[in-house]
């Protein structure tokens, strides 16, 4: 059936004339549940169904970086009234293992713990206070354990390991050996070394951890829980209660957000309630404080980067010489793939020939390094940036001239030498938000400013950056949905993409039904989160849509071509003449002589057109060598470049961020309003990230600021004025209807715009994160470091 | 100890703890949803109710403190016209993301129209700031406001 091959139908939508509902106003369909507060979120479950029912569980945390466990004493905590469990790791019954890409990890901590906020054991008790109550007796005899927090201290020693049996503290490595980087900087006429530092952010959705387990008769558990995943929450609950995955059911409902945390720590969250209701045949419910969230989960990590690039008075790149050092903590978790993605990233979006980049992942004994938005790539675009911004000057060009004449193009090679053969719009993105942001003056207009006044000081700084989608290397990656017409016309989809605030079932998918199958929106109805639906993969690295949405468009896309047949045989029209527009199917030259799709859909049960249909497509890739990292890297990049503006009070340090302007090369934007809220939500996170949000530990590797006191994020008066994004559809043949993605992406430039606009007001080299008062005072000279 | 007080327009008696907070109290006894859970220490405003008018954290309020007050949620403006316009335009203008803090929202904007205090975007910034979104940038939320002034 080459009519159903997914390669054709993903060719036919991307060429389309017209798009009806694509790329249109759009309002998400889950938005006034939402508004009128009707949605529910994980705890809401719990109140409404199970409160009095479902036990409540609390964590016992480790008061210690590092040390051995001698003994777990439970007796007197099982003494308290109401207290039904406490859950040891000798307690699980199938694996005490959840490392996702090494297997490190531990659900409870066995044998040792190694940050301060591990989680040792579960406490499950009729009341919550009861639970607390018994959480506080049980009794852990620890013997404390030397312990490292630094990671460059970590790197240098064996006589202190985090774990053991990896006999060193190095968790992975990467590289990338490209051409001959002597010979790169022997050419170079110029020549930039930094090292630049970047710090620990929290995710600070609003939504804490939560997960409710609920135990059924045939020995089934489902839960309903915060994840990003839920097949792969469903695999690791299944494999710590050592059951057929087909024994669980994982439901995410309503996410308060998600950016990456929910992807690392919801699988857990969800496998910790799990447990509990497997081992007592209870419903057992599970939610973390703000300050469990905060001291728990994992971060995004904090980083050394040593970065040495050269350029040659033509303007060209010559050779760069990195090394990345990730601050791992306690477990890898994604540590691998994270640090992957800042190796292969290390150039930026610009030709280089000559290149060493080497990645450490090191473990320390402080919480662990997670995804968080980005993934990586925010630390090393700034970097990357940074130097791009310090080449320009001694070279004498502008640093968006500079940037153009390396900038990755259609048949340009990466840092992977991998060939980049379309869908490469960053070039163009970069030269129309210089001139909408009226660049070139600016820069003028604001140095004169600059030597003119004296307190207040005004930058503008550009930030480019470039994003592989999907996993990386040759990791298989796919999307897959369900699709079903019911009998009144009505469409049905299934995927395992969570809703987290981003839309991408409640807006896009939608949409792409409605487009390909000519049905109002209304009609749609999108399931989504469950480990019922086929495995989507997860709702991260911005794939809920360009990747979630293929699955999407491939079912609806096989629908339409049956539905097209029996349409063209009942209407005497060649299937491929027929428009499915607003509920109606007709040829295209006489929309007169239409049939109604409920009508249509009546004839195909009535005439044995089955309409079922799975979208499964599996993204081509190419082959890596690991030993020299060179190869094919990702399918595809995703671009963005954010022009930023500042002004910076020299008297106080304090950096306000006035304006910033967004131009995307994301492929098809799908949903305008929603890829502005993504920019939006990305921008003001990044500021928080770039400006003031910072973990502080203390000399234990315990969080200081572990709650919304201490650890502040912005709010509505920090917020700059952020212009409407310029698009650079510059689509890629197998993103849904040619989409990429977008949810990270204004993340990842955005500290390397605000730094470089900082640079440019205060005429300094800002090499570290945050860009706290006390930082651009001592940048200044007036405080010292 | 029992505290009687009106909540959404109806009243209400509930047996409280001395130290319960009123959060608790709406959510696990009371069942309002809406009221989420976010910092619990002032600071995220997705706890936000209405106390007497005035905009509030429901974790930061012991139960027994509104004994004889009045307590309003987004249930409880089911119907009302100004509340209803606030929901449209923040779903028109895609205000609503992951819609975790968005009733706290739209409670705060609803107080500060009620009484004639956001004339301007800029009063409506300084009004919401004890709000925290995560999602949004707070942008689209403040174009709301600016569409009901218009």
């Amino acid at each position: 059936m080459a009519l159903e091959d997914p390669f054709s139908i993903l060719e036919k939508y991307l060429s389309a004339e017209e798009y009806v509902v694509v790329g249109r106003e759009f309002t998400r369909v889950d938005a006034l549940d939402k508004a009128l507060g009707r949605a529910l979120f994980t705890e809401d479950y719990f109140i409404r169904y199970l409160q009095g029912n479902a036990l409540f569980i609390k964590q016992v945390l480790s008061p210690h970086p590092h040390a051995l466990i001698k003994a777990i004493h439970v007796d007197e905590a099982m003494g308290v009234a109401g207290v039904k469990a406490v859950v040891t790791h000798r307690d699980i019954p199938g694996v005490n293992q959840v490392g996702y890409a090494l297997p490190d990890q531990p659900l409870l901590a066995e044998r040792k713990v190694r940050y301060v906020g591990e989680v040792v054991a579960l406490v499950a008790a009729e009341s919550w206070e009861k639970a607390v109550e018994a959480s506080q007796l049980v009794k852990v005899d620890y013997e404390p354990l030397p312990y490292v927090l630094d990671p460059l201290e970590a790197m240098s020693r064996t006589d202190i390991l985090v774990h053991d049996e990896a006999g060193s503290n190095i968790a992975f490595k990467t590289r990338v050996r490209k051409g001959d980087v002597e010979k790169g900087f022997a050419e170079a006429d110029v020549v930039v070394e930094n090292e630049y530092r970047t710090h620990h952010q929290d995710h600070v959705y609003l939504e804490t951890e939560a997960a409710l387990a609920i135990p059924d008769s045939e020995g089934r558990i489902t839960i309903i829980g915060a994840a990003q995943h839920p097949h792969l929450a469903r695999d690791i609950a299944a494999r710590v209660l050592g059951v057929p995955a087909g024994r669980v059911k994982v439901v995410v409902p309503y996410l308060g957000g998600g950016f990456g945390g929910k992807d690392d720590e919801g699988p857990l969250t969800i496998s910790k309630a799990a447990l509990v209701a497997y081992l007592t045949g209870r419903p057992a419910f599970i939610v973390y404080s703000r300050e469990e969230s905060i001291r728990i989960h994992p971060k995004r990590e904090a980083t050394i980067i040593r970065y040495k690039s050269g350029a040659r008075r033509d303007g060209k790149l010559t050779a760069i010489d990195v090394t990345i050092i990730h601050d791992t903590g306690a477990y890898a978790n994604r540590a691998p793939f994270i640090l992957w993605r800042a190796t292969m990233h290390a150039s930026g979006p610009y030709e280089v020939p000559n290149a060493r980049v080497d990645g450490y992942a090191v473990y320390t004994n402080k919480v662990y390094q997670g995804s968080f938005r980005g993934f990586g790539n925010p630390s090393i675009q700034f970097a990357v940036e940074r130097q791009m911004d310090q080449l320009a000057e001694k070279l004498g060009l502008d640093p968006v001239e500079f940037r153009l004449m390396n900038i990755l193009r259609p048949g340009s090679r990466t840092l992977t030498n991998q060939e980049l053969d379309h869908s490469v719009g960053v070039g163009e993105a970069l030269k129309k938000v210089a001139e909408r942001s009226n660049w070139i003056s600016k820069r003028r207009e604001f140095d004169a400013f600059n030597k003119a006044e004296k307190r207040f000081k005004k930058g503008i700084g550009v930030g480019v950056a470039w994003h592989g989608i999907s996993t990386s290397r040759g990791v298989p990656d796919w999307s897959n949905a369900v699709l079903k017409v019911e009998k009144d016309g009505s469409v049905v989809v299934f995927t395992g993409i969570v809703e987290m605030g981003q839309g991408s079932p409640t807006s896009s998918h939608v949409q792409i039904v409605s487009e390909i199958l000519g049905v109002p929106p209304e009609m749609v109805r999108v399931v989504f989160g469950t480990s019922d639906a086929p495995d989507t993969g997860a709702t991260h690295a911005s794939r809920g849509t360009g990747i979630g949405g293929i699955g999407v468009e491939v079912a609806a896309g096989k629908i339409r071509e049956r539905l097209a047949r029996l349409a063209g045989d009942l209407l005497g029209v060649e299937p491929d003449k027929l428009v499915f527009r607003e509920g109606r199917v007709y040829p295209r030259d006489n929309p007169e002589r239409y049939i109604r799709w409920v009508d249509l859909v009546r004839e195909a049960y009535a005439r044995g057109v089955e309409l079922s249909a799975t979208g499964y497509f599996f993204l081509p890739k190419g082959k890596f060598d690991d030993t020299t990292g060179q190869g094919f890297a990702y399918p595809a990049f995703s671009y963005i470049v954010v022009v930023s503006e500042v002004e910076v009070d020299t008297e106080t340090g304090v950096v306000r961020v006035t304006r910033v302007w967004p131009a995307l090369a994301s492929g098809r934007i799908i949903s305008p309003l929603q890829v502005e809220g993504q920019v939006e939500g990305a921008v003001a996170q990044g500021l928080g990230y770039t400006l003031f949000e910072k973990l502080v530990f203390d000399e234990r590797g315990g969080i200081v600021n572990a709650d919304l006191t201490d650890y502040v994020i912005p709010t509505a008066l920090d917020m700059p004025v952020v212009e409407k994004p310029i698009y650079v559809e510059d689509v890629y043949k197998y993103g849904a209807l040619g989409a990429k993605g977008v949810g990270e992406m204004a993340l990842i430039p955005l500290p390397a715009s605000i730094a470089n606009a900082v640079s440019h007001a205060l005429g300094v080299n800002v090499t570290r994160l945050p860009l706290t008062p006390e930082y651009i005072l001592q940048l200044e000279g007036v405080l010292r470091r | 100890m029992k505290v009687s007080f009106k909540l959404n327009g109806r009243p209400v008696e509930v047996d409280v703890e001395p130290n319960e907070i009123l959060l608790d109290t709406l959510r696990l006894k009371l069942g309002v949803t809406s009221v989420k859970r976010g910092c619990e220490r002032g600071e995220c405003g997705v706890c936000t109710v209405l106390l007497d008018g005035e905009p509030a954290y429901s974790c930061l309020l012991l139960t027994a403190q509104v004994e004889g007050r009045e307590v309003v949620t987004v249930e409880g403006l089911r119907g009302d016209e100004l509340a209803e316009k606030i929901a449209r335009s923040l779903v028109e203008q895609g205000a609503v993301q992951c819609g975790f803090c968005t009733p706290g929202f739209i409670l705060t904007i609803y107080a500060g129209l009620k009484k004639g205090l956001i004339k301007n975007v800029e009063d409506a910034k300084k009004l919401i700031e004890g709000n925290l979104c995560r999602c949004t940038g707070y942008l689209k939320i403040l174009k709301a406001v600016e569409k009901l002034l218009a």
